[in-house]
């Protein structure tokens, strides 16, 4: 059996699963203390079972977003290469950055030696104001990590954790790498904290199952190896839902996930059971990362919006939640008071909702069940078109070969798949405003936690070799090869496919027929006109997906 | 966080899947290093820095410009038009508001291709430049238009297409003809008969440095602009002056290229040559675009710069002030001497042609009608090696009724000659094209 937990900002959700089958769902309410959550949570949700049936146990959590959220990030001192281009002062962050001499070109060509006497100085001042934990990033350091490994070598004595630059991702973008890697550094200690003690609880109660932690790219990592990068493991919510609805429901062709909650509708575009990601990663916060991350788009309009008259006598929803729906004491009509009033939804005090709408409609000269009416087409018609914009946006991403100009199709989703606490009385209205089939899976109420129970786990490895140079590297692996003439792009694609499958694997083959080489790139390097070598790209990765197991059914 | 003090679209088309041929300097990686440096900056992060995906240009896009001998199917490859559609694209941010600037950083280039198209020149197939301004007249009534053209070769297309237009003003800054391909570009090189004084050549020495190029912005430059009046100012922005660049002699930085956009101000910048595509591209991109978008530039260099750059020898100074004065006195003080035609006059030009990548010798004679009313109409005889005569007339954008008819009755007649395998009308006034 597999055990799948979504934490989220009010309530928990869990689920259990066998032979592709949900066997129980419980809600438990989130408290302050995570770990106390969790431990209800799997408590209800295992009731009566024998603990060795767990095969697999998997979470999506907010102890990183909140962190950052609340501000409780541990100080962190960071210790920064640059050379020429943007300032590095602009991308300043934490309590103690310094930028130190030394450059790295966009090759990894060593241009200006490290500052050997500039690092010892901001170790110092980082080390005197009681700061334990460095984060190091190097200007394209993902090229060639030479001056970020000189830079860990001077300090490792005298700070007990430092982050890596390169290690973060095979992306070019130093202010996110910088980031990225603040954010590994100051959640360090806090996520190695949960993790030690998430463990310690699963061991008491005699859960040995392979754990996992749900990432924002819709993919698990291990748990222990979580800690490497704990800032991959921030805000995973809405992944959770989107991997769900592509376990509950078949997703051919183009298709359009609506998650449609109480304060936002979230949504995501799957092609081909695919998702789509990021360009470069998400934000946490104020942060702009490179943390891999589905592709999502989030409209202020849910159940709980707030319905109030505009200015040409129409009608307004969202995007702001003043409170619960009039049923339930709230001081607004919203959505939801519309499905009680129109007998969609059993819930709270109809003499409210009615009350609600009586006033809402009386300007309008419409009647309860007119103005209902409206409220949830027009909720429909603003989620549809918020939709149509997203999708524009889609359409709109750069290409950078005359291939794509000329083929690459243009995205037109073909049905939805709704999800969320509202999802059964608004799908038809949706199914009217986006002019396509819009379905409602079983199970559509707990389809986040499902999501978190059976979304594989995934890797991204970026291979650059330059011939010329003679060396290979594969930055989020740490890994630095030489290579002689001979490696061409099968020699990349191999080494890069043995070394995300040793990454990947989840000790069962798993992985073996899901990777997806996302990037190959041969470039010829020509001085004058004669060839000296290849610049190589590859990029590999396992792409967001279920587990065989849950697949199965 | 950085925010771009003007809003500045960029529209990036690497083409990594095209070349001339592999070894030619125009091939699948020369913006590889570019979009590396401008991916690594985090310069697409920038609050007010807008990234718009490119399209292919029409065959209808390019016959407001070019004759294309046979066709425009013979001359182009998708890439120059998907090259040229990243121009049109850059003018539809601009001209629609969504920003004050956008830049094209397209290839293959387009500067040397001419108004009649028989193959490739310089690298060049179609003038990706040109393409756009005439669509900004066509779509949005855009009137004058400057083209300040800062690539070290010759903007030879270019001033062929716009030599007989009043309302075009072009200006190429490059290095002395006689010391590199195309060989062009002198000073007495000024503009058709219609368009005296509309072309403005400024040849400078080799080894002209940052201080050169500035010097000649501000003291011509830019004064010639404020007199121009443009609506529009387009930046031929060739980056081959860099003194990492293999095949030019010149010793300008990418400090420079970002100081000179800071002043140009163009509403458009269009990629042109630039052939050190690992060692000054990257850097002068990089600095192009934030010059563009108001962000401080002062620490952008390249790796090599304290060691290789070479400040302007003192002699070269005094050549281009001397150089710089005399262009004041032709084109500011009026002393460039104009010829003066009657009105419906026709004036002959005779000239040769030549395509160095494709090899073809081409030879042209030309017929335009004197006019004081609009830029008057032309004809083009043109036979190429290739064995291929055409004739082609172009009736200006504000052609005068006169204009017109003449224009038609040269056509008229060729057509009936039957001495051409081709014949070609461009009448931009009445938006017609027709090709026989
Ligand atoms: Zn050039
Ligand atoms: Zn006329």
């Amino acid at each position: 059996m597999i055990l799948g937990l979504d934490v989220g900002g009010t309530q928990t959700d869990a689920v259990l699963l066998e032979g592709g089958k949900v066997v129980r769902t419980t809600k438990t309410p989130t408290g302050d203390d995570l770990l106390e959550t969790l431990g209800t949570a799997i408590e209800k949700t295992l009731e009566s079972v024998d603990p060795p049936a767990i095969t697999r146990m998997s979470f999506s959590t907010t102890l990183a977003t909140n962190a950052i959220v609340q501000d409780r990030l541990e100080d962190t001192g960071m210790i920064v290469t640059a050379g020429p281009g943007m300032r590095p002062e602009w991308w300043e962050v934490g309590p103690s950055y310094h930028v130190v001499r030394g450059c790295l070109d966009h090759q990894g060509f060593e241009a200006l030696s490290l500052d050997r006497q500039a690092v010892s100085q901001a170790a110092s001042s980082i080390s005197g104001l009681g700061i334990s934990t460095v984060g190091v990033v190097g200007k394209f350091s993902v090229r060639n990590p030479v001056h970020e490994l000189q830079i860990a070598g001077m300090t490792k004595d005298r700070f007990s954790h430092i982050a890596l630059g390169h290690r973060v991702s095979g992306l070019l973008n130093f202010p996110r790498r910088i980031n990225t890697t603040y954010l590994n550094a100051a959640l360090y200690r806090t996520h190695r904290g949960f993790v030690d003690a998430l463990n310690q609880t699963l061991d008491a109660a005699c859960l040995r199952a392979p754990r996992y932690l749900l990432k924002p790219d819709g993919g698990t990592i291990e748990l222990n190896r979580s800690c490497d990068n704990p800032a991959h493991a921030a805000q995973s919510g809405p992944a959770a839902s989107v991997i769900g609805a592509l376990a509950l429901e078949k997703c051919s062709g183009t298709t359009v996930i609506l998650d449609v909650g109480g304060t936002t509708t979230d949504m995501a575009v799957v092609v081909e059971g695919m998702p789509f990601l990021e360009t470069l990663g998400i934000r946490l916060g104020p942060y702009r990362t490179l943390i891999r991350s589905l592709l999502t788009h989030s409209v202020g309009i849910g159940g709980d919006s707030e319905v109030r008259h505009g200015q040409n006598g129409d009608l307004r929803i969202g995007p702001l939640r003043i409170g619960r729906p009039c049923a339930f004491g709230g001081p607004r009509p919203t959505p939801t008071d519309a499905m009680i009033c129109l007998g969609l939804l059993n819930a709270g005090d109809k003499g409210l909702s009615f009350k609600a709408m009586e006033s809402l409609g009386a300007p309008l000269g419409l009647g309860v069940k007119e103005v209902s009416g409206l409220v949830l087409e027009k909720m429909a018609d603003m989620i549809a078109l918020s939709a149509g914009a997203f999708i524009h946006e889609l359409n709109s991403r750069p290409v950078y070969t005359i291939h794509e100009v000329l083929h690459r199709e243009s995205i037109e989703p073909s049905s939805c798949v709704v999800i969320g606490g509202p999802a059964l009385q608004v799908a038809p209205y949706l199914q009217k405003a986006f002019g396509i089939p819009c379905r409602v899976p079983a199970h559509f109420e707990a389809a986040n936690a499902i999501g978190a129970a059976v979304a594989r786990v995934t890797a991204e490895v970026t291979l650059q070799a330059d011939t010329h140079r003679g060396t290979a590297i594969i930055p989020e692996l740490g890994m630095e090869k030489k290579i002689d003439g001979r490696f061409n792009v099968e020699s990349a694609v191999s080494m890069a496919m043995e070394a995300l499958r040793s990454f990947a694997c989840e000790g069962n083959g798993e992985e073996s027929n899901e990777v997806s080489v996302s990037e190959r790139h041969v470039f010829h390097m020509i001085r004058g006109y004669s060839r000296t070598g290849q610049n190589i790209r590859v990029k590999m990765c396992v792409t967001p997906g279920i587990i065989r197991e849950w697949r199965r059914l | 966080m950085i925010k771009a003090k003007r809003n500045t679209g960029l529209v990036f088309f690497p083409a990594y899947d095209w070349a001339i041929s592999p070894t030619h300097p125009e091939r699948e990686e020369r913006l590889l290093y570019t979009q590396d440096q401008v991916m690594e900056e985090g310069l697409l992060d920038v609050d007010g820095i807008v990234e718009y995906k490119v399209r292919p240009a029409s065959y209808e896009d390019i016959r407001r410009v070019h004759f294309c001998v046979p066709d425009e199917e013979a001359v182009t490859t998708q890439s120059h038009l998907i090259a040229a559609g990243g121009c049109l694209v850059a003018a539809d941010a601009v001209l629609k508001g969504e920003v004050e600037s956008a830049f094209a950083l397209v290839r293959p280039p387009g500067h040397h291709a001419m108004r009649v198209v028989h193959g490739n020149r310089g690298f060049c197939n179609i003038n990706i430049e040109a393409v756009m301004i005439e669509y900004l007249r066509e779509r949005y009534g855009v009137n004058r238009v400057a083209v300040v053209d800062t690539d070290c070769h010759h903007g030879d297309g270019t001033q062929d297409i716009y030599w007989h237009d009043p309302e075009t003003l072009f200006i190429s800054i490059h290095q002395d003809g006689r010391t590199l391909y195309p060989g062009s570009g002198f000073p007495d090189e000024s503009g058709g008969p219609n368009a005296q004084g509309a072309t403005v050549n400024i040849p400078l020495p080799p080894r002209t440095g940052e201080e050169g190029f500035l010097f000649t912005l501000n003291e011509l430059v830019m004064p010639l602009l404020e007199r121009f009046k443009p609506d529009m100012v387009i930046n031929s922005a060739g980056q081959d002056n860099h003194f990492n660049d293999p095949i030019t002699n010149m010793n300008f930085s990418a400090g420079g290229y970002a100081t000179l956009n800071a002043i140009l101000k163009p509403d458009i910048a269009v990629l042109e040559g630039g052939y050190a595509v690992e060692s000054a591209l990257p850097y002068v991109n990089v600095g192009i675009i934030m010059a563009m978008a108001g962000i401080d530039t002062s620490n952008v260099k390249e790796p090599n710069y304290d060691m290789d750059y070479r400040p302007q020898p003192p002699d070269t100074t005094r050549y281009i002030e001397k150089l710089v004065k005399e262009l004041q006195g032709l084109f500011l003080e009026d002393k460039l001497k104009r010829t003066a035609y009657r009105a419906g006059e026709i004036i002959e030009r005779r000239r040769d042609i030549f395509y160095d990548t494709d090899m073809i010798s081409e030879r042209q004679h030309e017929n335009i009608r004197i006019c004081g009313e609009c830029a008057g109409a032309f004809s083009i005889d043109s036979s190429s090696s290739r064995r291929r005569r055409i004739f082609a007339v172009h009736i200006p954008r504000k052609a005068c009724s006169a204009c017109s008819a003449v224009g038609r009755a040269w056509f008229d007649s060729a057509a009936r000659s039957g001495s051409f395998d081709h014949l070609f009308l461009q009448d931009r006034s009445a938006g017609t094209y027709e090709r026989i």
